[in-house]
């Protein structure tokens, strides 16, 4: 009898949301780079992150690549775009935060409408450490950039009514529903948010995530079972696309943040950070991310490499 | 492993209701059972409309076009005796909300309804029966045998099966549940798919523990395999004990509003 290749065919389907104008993430049909099953969707995008504020807490070798633009986030982006090219670009309000710089809503609204008019690919708006502060930061920012199908990163169980009326529903950009690595609550949250009224084609989700080695078989088997669920139990309720904030975990783990003076022995610390962060974007994509927002040119390139030499 | 599939019973012609709809096609109170029954979580709606001799051939079409106009994403189960009424109501039936089910063939002079199936890419219930209630379970694999057969012949996959082994009144066949239930244990261990009537549990008894007695007996059977009922949807004990049932089982992933999907 001739050899039939087996595929594994799904019920459920990731829902494609568009970013911006054109950026397309999800509609996959089977698991992750399983072109052989049938159709992977989207391919999955690249972001480079780039903060509001001067990133004085970056490692020097981040602060030698992009130091002589990070003093305004337009020439960074710009910057980034010319030289890097990614699919979007995250802006952190690292400014907003109330324990630091405590930026005005209004002011975090007006660097994002100048990010928003000189950079060519879609936003994607994440906060900083305060849930209380990003409500309110996003509220105006999503008021500002109304109908451009920005992500705002993320509402959280703590400020989704805020944040999913805000930006979801009266501003018409879309949400990223975020929860820290537990699968029940990553449904209750998004079933939440929709319930809310926010259209499940306004969302996107992370349902967390951490750094190669903190956690991150958690992270893992909660994005995988995520996956079956929404494709092979048709629940319309995962079927969101992922959307991986990976450099913002990578970079503040010893391995990627102790200097040299400090540990000899685990040599360039510029090259631990990039492997923590392909790393760490490498087995998110793996495991079903949509798009990883990264920070070092190296990681984006290889990264990118990555899933084209995979799809 | 898919979900639970609760195809609601109440569009039929021995309600007095609906008989009156159905003979002056009244599109009102048939839209109504409807709605009632997709709004309280009916995956599937069967739409009995009796042996309809007469006029079965234009009145199913008519029902099942007037059921997808209202509610395009709630697959049909059509269910009568009269095979050229199903053929009619297959033939306008539109197939993007699922597979329409034909209720019923069975070993006996309904096998044929299987063939019916193969033709048209339909799912069919295959009643585990030849001639009135089979006697034992050996009856009843044997009957299972027979259709599976026959869909063999007919190049219809065992995919597109519901067996249904027959469940019994509880009040006179007290001791033929167990059995029941031991069918559906081994129906499930060869593979197939399930269903069957719940209120033929609970006919007879008192209306206050129809509900009560319908509820256990799908929890119980889900356990022993079952994957589909014809349910009453508006039993919201008995929806509730399917959804939960699907969690435990694995086949809805838990989540604290689980219960308002």
């Amino acid at each position: 009898m001739a050899y039939k290749k087996p595929s594994q065919k799904f019920s459920g389907k990731i829902r494609e949301v568009t970013v911006g104008s054109g950026l397309k993430l999800g509609g996959e049909s089977v698991l992750p780079f399983y072109k052989f099953d049938g159709d992977t969707g989207a391919k999955p995008a690249v972001g480079m992150e780039i903060w509001d504020v001067f990133p004085e807490s970056w490692p020097q070798s981040l602060k030698d690549i992009f130091g002589e633009y990070a003093d305004d986030p337009v020439k960074w982006a710009k910057f980034c775009m010319e030289k890097y090219n990614p699919d979007f670009i995250c802006i952190r309000f690292e400014g907003a935060n109330p324990e630091g710089e405590d930026r005005s809503p209004e002011e975090c609204a007006r660097t994002a409408e100048r990010l928003a008019g000189e950079v060519p690919v879609p936003l994607m708006i994440a906060g900083c450490d305060s849930d209380e502060k990003n409500a309110k930061i996003f509220v105006k920012i999503a008021e500002a950039l109304p109908d451009k199908n920005y992500v705002f990163l993320s509402a959280v169980e703590a400020n989704y009514k805020e944040v999913g009326a805000a930006c979801g529903m009266a501003y018409g950009n879309i949400v990223s529903a975020e929860s820290s690595v537990d699968l029940n609550l990553a449904k209750q949250l998004n079933i939440l948010i929709t319930q809310l009224g926010v259209k499940p084609e306004k969302m996107v989700m992370n349902p967390g995530c951490a750094a190669v080695g903190y956690g991150f078989e958690y992270v893992i088997t909660t994005m995988d079972r995520i996956k079956l669920a929404a494709l092979d139990q048709n629940d319309a309720t995962l079927q969101m696309p992922i959307v991986s904030p990976v450099s913002f975990e990578t970079w503040k783990v010893k391995e990627s943040a102790a200097s040299e003076e400090d540990m000899p022995e685990w040599g360039s610390q510029e090259e631990r950070g990039i492997a923590m962060e392909i790393a760490t974007a490498a087995g998110v994509l793996a495991a079903g991310s949509n798009a990883v927002i990264l920070r070092h040119p190296k990681s984006v390139e290889i990264i990118r490499n990555f899933i084209d030499e995979l799809l | 492993m898919a979900r639970f599939i609760s195809i609601g019973e109440r569009i039929h012609v021995i309600s007095p209701v609906i008989r009156k709809a159905l003979q002056e096609r009244d599109p009102k109170p048939i839209v109504e059972r409807a709605r009632e029954q997709v709004e309280a979580g009916a995956n599937y709606l069967d739409v009995n409309i009796g042996p309809a001799d007469r006029d079965g051939e234009e009145l199913m079409p008519w029902v099942v076009k007037l059921l997808q106009q209202e509610f395009p994403n709630t697959p049909l189960c059509l269910d009568t005796a009269n095979t050229k009424a199903l053929e009619a109501g297959i033939k306008v039936y539109d197939r993007k909300a699922g597979k329409p089910i034909i209720n019923s063939a069975d070993a006996g002079s309904r096998i044929g309804m299987i063939d019916l199936a193969a033709e048209y890419d339909a799912m069919v219930i295959g009643l585990c029966a030849k001639e009135g209630i089979p006697r034992d379970n050996d009856e009843r694999i044997q009957y299972c045998t027979e259709i599976l057969d026959r869909a063999m012949a007919a190049g219809l996959d065992p995919e597109n099966i519901l067996f249904d082994p027959l469940f019994v009144v509880v009040k006179g066949m007290q001791d033929k549940q167990q059995e029941v239930l031991e069918a559906l244990r081994q129906i499930t261990e060869m593979g197939f798919k399930t269903t069957g009537g719940l209120s033929n549990v609970s006919n007879g008894c008192p209306k206050e523990l129809r509900g009560l007695i319908e509820a256990t007996f799908c929890a119980m059977a889900i356990q022993c395999g079952l994957t589909s009922a014809i349910v009453n949807p508006l039993n919201r004990m008995l929806m509730d004990i399917i959804k939960t049932a699907d969690v435990i089982k694995g086949r809805n992933l838990y989540c604290d509003s689980y219960l308002e999907l």
